[in-house]
Protein backbone atom coordinates (compact mmCIF):
# COMPACT_ATOMS: atom_id res chain seq x y z
CA UNK A 1 0.00 0.00 0.00
CA UNK A 2 1.48 3.32 -1.02
CA UNK A 3 1.72 6.37 1.68
CA UNK A 4 2.66 6.39 5.50
CA UNK A 5 6.12 6.40 4.50
CA UNK A 6 6.70 9.16 6.87
CA UNK A 7 9.24 10.32 4.74
CA UNK A 8 9.07 14.34 5.46
CA UNK A 9 7.98 13.83 9.33
CA UNK A 10 10.27 15.70 11.68
CA UNK A 11 11.35 12.98 13.37
CA UNK A 12 11.45 8.91 12.61
CA UNK A 13 7.66 6.89 13.18
CA UNK A 14 8.20 3.79 14.38
CA UNK A 15 7.05 0.42 12.62
CA UNK A 16 4.09 -0.37 15.13
CA UNK A 17 2.20 3.15 14.42
CA UNK A 18 2.90 2.75 10.66
CA UNK A 19 1.71 -1.29 10.93
CA UNK A 20 -1.62 0.18 13.09
CA UNK A 21 -2.43 2.67 10.88
CA UNK A 22 -2.10 1.12 7.14
CA UNK A 23 -4.44 -2.03 8.92
CA UNK A 24 -6.95 0.90 9.47
CA UNK A 25 -6.17 2.20 5.93
CA UNK A 26 -7.36 -1.25 4.49
CA UNK A 27 -10.80 -1.58 7.22
CA UNK A 28 -11.33 2.04 5.88
CA UNK A 29 -11.39 1.22 2.38
CA UNK A 30 -13.77 -2.05 2.37
CA UNK A 31 -17.19 -2.61 2.90
CA UNK A 32 -18.50 -2.61 6.74
CA UNK A 33 -21.32 -4.14 8.74
CA UNK A 34 -23.01 -1.12 7.62
CA UNK A 35 -21.63 0.98 5.25
CA UNK A 36 -20.18 0.19 1.73
CA UNK A 37 -16.62 1.25 1.05
CA UNK A 38 -17.80 3.68 -0.52
CA UNK A 39 -19.90 4.97 2.26
CA UNK A 40 -16.66 4.29 4.96
CA UNK A 41 -14.27 6.57 2.84
CA UNK A 42 -17.50 9.53 2.84
CA UNK A 43 -17.59 9.29 6.28
CA UNK A 44 -13.90 9.59 6.64
CA UNK A 45 -13.96 12.85 4.20
CA UNK A 46 -16.26 14.31 6.05
CA UNK A 47 -14.60 14.32 9.05
CA UNK A 48 -11.24 15.62 7.97
CA UNK A 49 -13.80 18.29 6.00
CA UNK A 50 -14.75 19.32 9.36
CA UNK A 51 -12.15 19.35 11.96
CA UNK A 52 -10.55 22.52 10.82
CA UNK A 53 -13.86 23.95 12.04
CA UNK A 54 -12.67 23.31 15.60
CA UNK A 55 -10.90 26.73 15.94
CA UNK A 56 -13.97 28.47 15.16
CA UNK A 57 -16.55 29.53 17.74
CA UNK A 58 -19.92 27.60 16.41
CA UNK A 59 -21.69 30.55 15.04
CA UNK A 60 -18.95 30.63 12.54
CA UNK A 61 -18.87 27.07 11.20
CA UNK A 62 -20.16 27.50 8.10
CA UNK A 63 -19.95 24.39 5.83
CA UNK A 64 -21.38 23.22 3.08
CA UNK A 65 -23.02 19.80 2.62
CA UNK A 66 -21.32 17.67 0.19
CA UNK A 67 -22.46 17.51 -3.12
CA UNK A 68 -22.09 13.95 -4.17
CA UNK A 69 -24.99 12.46 -1.70
CA UNK A 70 -23.11 9.07 -0.64
CA UNK A 71 -24.26 9.48 3.14
CA UNK A 72 -27.34 10.73 4.48
CA UNK A 73 -27.67 14.25 5.82
CA UNK A 74 -28.35 12.89 9.02
CA UNK A 75 -25.09 10.68 9.11
CA UNK A 76 -23.27 13.88 7.67
CA UNK A 77 -24.56 16.13 10.43
CA UNK A 78 -23.50 13.16 12.74
CA UNK A 79 -20.08 12.45 11.30
CA UNK A 80 -20.05 16.98 11.69
CA UNK A 81 -21.04 16.80 15.43
CA UNK A 82 -18.94 14.14 15.95
CA UNK A 83 -15.55 15.88 14.79
CA UNK A 84 -15.81 18.79 16.58
CA UNK A 85 -18.47 19.04 19.10
CA UNK A 86 -18.24 15.55 20.54
CA UNK A 87 -18.80 16.94 24.37
CA UNK A 88 -21.81 18.10 23.56
CA UNK A 89 -23.60 15.67 22.93
CA UNK A 90 -26.57 14.06 24.94
CA UNK A 91 -29.21 11.33 24.96
CA UNK A 92 -31.18 13.11 23.33
CA UNK A 93 -29.72 13.98 20.36
CA UNK A 94 -28.40 10.23 20.44
CA UNK A 95 -31.29 8.74 20.68
CA UNK A 96 -32.69 10.78 17.75
CA UNK A 97 -29.52 9.62 15.45
CA UNK A 98 -29.78 6.11 16.30
CA UNK A 99 -33.35 6.22 15.50
CA UNK A 100 -32.62 7.52 11.90
CA UNK A 101 -29.19 6.25 11.61
CA UNK A 102 -29.64 2.19 13.40
CA UNK A 103 -27.63 1.45 16.30
CA UNK A 104 -25.15 -0.51 14.12
CA UNK A 105 -24.16 2.34 11.36
CA UNK A 106 -24.23 4.70 14.29
CA UNK A 107 -21.49 2.79 15.80
CA UNK A 108 -19.69 2.27 12.70
CA UNK A 109 -19.83 6.19 12.14
CA UNK A 110 -17.99 6.82 14.92
CA UNK A 111 -15.50 4.06 14.63
CA UNK A 112 -14.02 5.91 10.84
CA UNK A 113 -14.78 9.02 12.49
CA UNK A 114 -12.40 8.72 15.90
CA UNK A 115 -10.04 7.03 13.63
CA UNK A 116 -9.27 9.33 11.17
CA UNK A 117 -9.46 12.05 13.60
CA UNK A 118 -6.31 10.37 15.98
CA UNK A 119 -4.76 9.90 12.51
CA UNK A 120 -5.02 13.26 11.13
CA UNK A 121 -4.45 14.79 14.21
CA UNK A 122 -1.31 12.56 14.54
CA UNK A 123 -0.08 14.10 11.40
CA UNK A 124 -1.10 17.45 12.14
CA UNK A 125 1.00 17.37 15.45
CA UNK A 126 3.93 16.23 13.38
CA UNK A 127 3.34 18.82 10.93
CA UNK A 128 2.57 16.65 7.97
CA UNK A 129 -0.60 16.93 5.54
CA UNK A 130 -2.95 14.32 5.87
CA UNK A 131 -2.58 10.82 4.35
CA UNK A 132 -4.81 10.69 0.99
CA UNK A 133 -7.99 8.99 1.29
CA UNK A 134 -7.91 5.24 0.25
CA UNK A 135 -10.37 4.21 -2.92
CA UNK A 136 -12.95 2.03 -1.93
CA UNK A 137 -13.03 -0.98 -2.39
CA UNK A 138 -16.50 -3.25 -3.82
CA UNK A 139 -18.59 -5.25 -2.12
CA UNK A 140 -22.04 -4.69 0.85
CA UNK A 141 -21.72 -4.47 4.08
CA UNK A 142 -22.34 -7.65 5.84
CA UNK A 143 -25.26 -6.54 8.73
CA UNK A 144 -23.42 -8.59 11.42
CA UNK A 145 -24.28 -7.52 14.81
CA UNK A 146 -22.28 -9.36 17.56
CA UNK A 147 -23.71 -11.35 20.31
CA UNK A 148 -23.83 -10.85 24.17
CA UNK A 149 -24.78 -6.66 24.06
CA UNK A 150 -26.67 -5.38 26.39
CA UNK A 151 -27.26 -2.07 28.31
CA UNK A 152 -24.36 -0.62 30.67
CA UNK A 153 -25.91 2.75 30.49
CA UNK A 154 -24.08 4.17 27.46
CA UNK A 155 -26.19 5.67 24.56
CA UNK A 156 -25.23 2.33 22.23
CA UNK A 157 -25.48 -1.25 23.31
CA UNK A 158 -22.12 -2.20 24.31
CA UNK A 159 -20.65 -6.02 25.37
CA UNK A 160 -21.90 -7.00 28.98
CA UNK A 161 -18.69 -9.01 29.35
CA UNK A 162 -15.99 -7.31 28.72
CA UNK A 163 -12.89 -6.64 30.81
CA UNK A 164 -11.34 -3.66 31.61
CA UNK A 165 -12.37 0.07 30.81
CA UNK A 166 -15.51 0.84 29.66
CA UNK A 167 -14.33 2.66 26.45
CA UNK A 168 -12.84 -0.69 25.18
CA UNK A 169 -16.22 -2.04 24.65
CA UNK A 170 -17.87 1.17 23.48
CA UNK A 171 -17.88 0.27 20.23
CA UNK A 172 -19.07 -3.14 20.49
CA UNK A 173 -21.10 -3.02 17.35
CA UNK A 174 -18.39 -2.23 14.98
CA UNK A 175 -15.82 -4.97 16.03
CA UNK A 176 -13.80 -4.83 13.06
CA UNK A 177 -13.58 -1.23 13.38
CA UNK A 178 -12.96 -1.82 17.54
CA UNK A 179 -10.29 -3.91 16.44
CA UNK A 180 -8.17 -1.32 14.22
CA UNK A 181 -8.84 1.19 16.78
CA UNK A 182 -7.36 -0.72 19.24
CA UNK A 183 -4.73 -1.30 16.99
CA UNK A 184 -3.69 2.70 17.20
CA UNK A 185 -4.40 2.81 20.87
CA UNK A 186 -1.39 -0.08 21.12
CA UNK A 187 0.90 1.32 18.80
CA UNK A 188 0.19 5.59 19.78
CA UNK A 189 -0.24 4.75 23.26
CA UNK A 190 -0.39 1.42 25.45
CA UNK A 191 -2.40 -1.44 25.74
CA UNK A 192 -0.13 -4.62 26.77
CA UNK A 193 1.54 -2.15 29.20
CA UNK A 194 -1.75 0.02 30.64
CA UNK A 195 -1.57 -1.81 33.66
CA UNK A 196 2.06 -0.79 34.71
CA UNK A 197 2.19 2.29 36.26
CA UNK A 198 6.15 2.66 35.90
CA UNK A 199 7.24 2.43 32.37
CA UNK A 200 10.82 1.59 32.58
CA UNK A 201 12.19 1.63 28.70
CA UNK A 202 9.96 4.58 27.13
CA UNK A 203 11.13 7.77 26.08
CA UNK A 204 8.36 9.56 27.96
CA UNK A 205 7.61 8.62 31.65
CA UNK A 206 4.27 7.37 32.59
CA UNK A 207 3.22 10.44 34.53
CA UNK A 208 4.39 12.71 31.02
CA UNK A 209 2.25 10.79 28.61
CA UNK A 210 -0.94 11.15 31.37
CA UNK A 211 -0.07 15.01 31.33
CA UNK A 212 -0.55 14.70 28.09
CA UNK A 213 -3.71 12.94 27.75
CA UNK A 214 -5.15 14.68 30.48
CA UNK A 215 -4.54 17.94 28.73
CA UNK A 216 -6.20 16.91 25.61
CA UNK A 217 -9.28 15.06 27.53
CA UNK A 218 -9.79 18.47 29.00
CA UNK A 219 -9.11 20.77 26.33
CA UNK A 220 -12.16 18.49 24.52
CA UNK A 221 -13.97 18.86 27.31
CA UNK A 222 -14.26 15.32 27.71
CA UNK A 223 -15.50 13.79 31.24
CA UNK A 224 -14.72 10.60 30.56
CA UNK B 1 -7.13 9.46 37.52
CA UNK B 2 -4.06 7.75 35.79
CA UNK B 3 -1.41 11.15 35.88
CA UNK B 4 -2.28 10.69 39.68
CA UNK B 5 -1.95 6.82 40.25
CA UNK B 6 1.37 7.15 38.09
CA UNK B 7 2.89 10.13 39.51
CA UNK B 8 2.27 8.29 43.25
CA UNK B 9 3.77 5.07 41.58
CA UNK B 10 6.96 6.94 39.87
CA UNK B 11 7.51 9.29 42.90
CA UNK B 12 6.67 12.62 40.84
CA UNK B 13 4.81 15.35 42.80
CA UNK B 14 2.46 15.70 39.43
CA UNK B 15 0.13 18.71 39.86
CA UNK B 16 -3.33 17.97 38.54
CA UNK B 17 -4.05 21.62 37.30
CA UNK B 18 -1.95 20.76 34.88
CA UNK B 19 -4.37 18.72 33.28
CA UNK B 20 -6.54 22.28 33.09
CA UNK B 21 -3.45 24.65 31.51
CA UNK B 22 -2.63 25.68 34.98
CA UNK B 23 1.00 25.59 35.90
CA UNK B 24 3.46 22.41 34.63
CA UNK B 25 1.72 19.46 35.36
CA UNK B 26 4.46 18.78 38.05
CA UNK B 27 6.48 16.82 35.55
CA UNK B 28 9.65 16.70 33.84
CA UNK B 29 9.48 19.17 30.77
CA UNK B 30 5.62 19.99 31.48
CA UNK B 31 5.66 23.28 30.75
CA UNK B 32 6.53 22.39 26.96
CA UNK B 33 4.60 19.01 26.97
CA UNK B 34 1.92 21.10 27.72
CA UNK B 35 2.18 23.67 25.18
CA UNK B 36 2.52 21.54 22.22
CA UNK B 37 -0.46 19.63 23.78
CA UNK B 38 -2.62 22.89 23.54
CA UNK B 39 -1.30 24.22 20.08
CA UNK B 40 -1.91 20.35 18.32
CA UNK B 41 -5.39 19.93 19.81
CA UNK B 42 -6.39 23.40 18.93
CA UNK B 43 -4.85 23.81 15.69
CA UNK B 44 -3.36 26.73 16.90
CA UNK B 45 -0.92 29.04 14.32
CA UNK B 46 1.66 28.47 17.63
CA UNK B 47 2.29 24.60 17.21
CA UNK B 48 5.07 24.99 14.53
CA UNK B 49 6.70 26.76 17.40
CA UNK B 50 5.65 24.79 20.10
CA UNK B 51 6.83 21.24 18.20
CA UNK B 52 10.27 22.80 17.45
CA UNK B 53 10.54 23.25 21.40
CA UNK B 54 9.04 20.16 22.33
CA UNK B 55 11.79 18.58 20.10
CA UNK B 56 14.70 20.57 21.33
CA UNK B 57 13.58 19.58 24.93
CA UNK B 58 12.57 16.09 24.86
CA UNK B 59 14.19 14.72 21.83
CA UNK B 60 13.03 13.06 18.22
CA UNK B 61 12.02 9.66 19.55
CA UNK B 62 10.53 11.01 23.14
CA UNK B 63 8.63 13.89 20.53
CA UNK B 64 7.49 11.04 19.14
CA UNK B 65 5.59 9.51 21.67
CA UNK B 66 4.12 12.86 22.78
CA UNK B 67 2.61 13.54 19.11
CA UNK B 68 1.16 9.65 19.38
CA UNK B 69 -0.78 10.42 22.30
CA UNK B 70 -1.96 13.62 21.13
CA UNK B 71 -3.57 12.10 18.18
CA UNK B 72 -4.40 9.11 19.73
CA UNK B 73 -6.54 10.63 22.50
CA UNK B 74 -8.52 12.87 20.15
CA UNK B 75 -9.83 9.60 19.07
CA UNK B 76 -10.77 8.19 22.83
CA UNK B 77 -12.47 10.99 23.89
CA UNK B 78 -14.40 11.49 20.78
CA UNK B 79 -14.94 7.62 21.45
CA UNK B 80 -16.27 8.26 24.80
CA UNK B 81 -18.56 11.56 24.29
CA UNK B 82 -20.23 10.01 20.97
CA UNK B 83 -21.34 6.93 22.60
CA UNK B 84 -22.09 8.00 26.00
CA UNK B 85 -20.27 5.49 27.86
CA UNK B 86 -20.23 6.31 31.83
CA UNK B 87 -16.52 6.42 33.92
CA UNK B 88 -15.71 3.08 35.11
CA UNK B 89 -16.91 2.49 38.79
CA UNK B 90 -13.77 2.32 40.10
CA UNK B 91 -12.27 5.73 38.62
CA UNK B 92 -15.87 7.31 39.46
CA UNK B 93 -14.73 5.74 42.91
CA UNK B 94 -11.90 7.43 43.50
CA UNK B 95 -12.18 10.75 41.76
CA UNK B 96 -14.44 12.31 43.10
CA UNK B 97 -11.90 15.00 45.42
CA UNK B 98 -9.87 16.17 42.19
CA UNK B 99 -12.93 16.14 39.75
CA UNK B 100 -15.22 18.69 41.80
CA UNK B 101 -12.00 21.02 42.45
CA UNK B 102 -10.90 20.92 38.83
CA UNK B 103 -14.30 21.62 37.53
CA UNK B 104 -14.44 18.50 35.57
CA UNK B 105 -17.92 17.89 36.76
CA UNK B 106 -19.03 20.58 34.70
CA UNK B 107 -18.05 19.32 31.75
CA UNK B 108 -21.19 18.38 29.74
CA UNK B 109 -20.95 15.02 29.26
CA UNK B 110 -20.65 14.31 33.19
CA UNK B 111 -24.25 13.83 32.66
CA UNK B 112 -23.45 10.43 31.20
CA UNK B 113 -22.46 9.30 34.89
CA UNK B 114 -24.26 9.26 37.87
CA UNK B 115 -22.64 10.78 40.45
CA UNK B 116 -25.06 10.53 42.41
CA UNK B 117 -23.61 6.93 44.07
CA UNK B 118 -21.86 7.24 47.40
CA UNK B 119 -17.33 6.62 46.27
CA UNK B 120 -15.85 3.99 48.07
CA UNK B 121 -12.24 4.65 47.11
CA UNK B 122 -9.83 1.75 46.56
CA UNK B 123 -6.53 1.53 48.14
CA UNK B 124 -3.74 3.64 47.07
CA UNK B 125 -1.90 0.67 45.94
CA UNK B 126 -4.64 -0.93 43.77
CA UNK B 127 -3.99 -2.37 40.61
CA UNK B 128 -4.73 -0.08 37.73
CA UNK B 129 -7.28 -3.14 36.43
CA UNK B 130 -8.95 -2.43 39.57
CA UNK B 131 -9.34 0.76 39.68
CA UNK B 132 -10.69 0.70 35.96
CA UNK B 133 -13.12 -2.05 37.27
CA UNK B 134 -16.50 -1.97 36.12
CA UNK B 135 -17.98 -2.81 39.37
Amino acid sequence: MPGFDFTRSPVPVRPSIVEAQRAFWNRLAAPGSWWTGEQRVAIAAEARRTRPLRREPPWLRNIAPPEDGVIPARAVEAVRTIAVDAHNIDRPWAEQTLAELGEGAYVELVAVTVQITALDAFAEALGLDPQPLPDPQPGSPDRMRPQGLGDIGAFVPCLLAAPGPNVGRALSLAPNDNQTFFGLVGSMYALKDFGELVWQDRPLSRPQIELLAARVSAINECFY
Amino acid sequence: MLLRASGQANKTDVRLEGSIGTGDGGVEHGDVLLRFAEAATRGSNELGEARIALIDAIGAEAFLEAAATVGIFNGLVRVADSTGIPLDEGTRNNSGSFRESLGLNEFASARNTDLTQSEKPAPPDAPVRDVFSTG
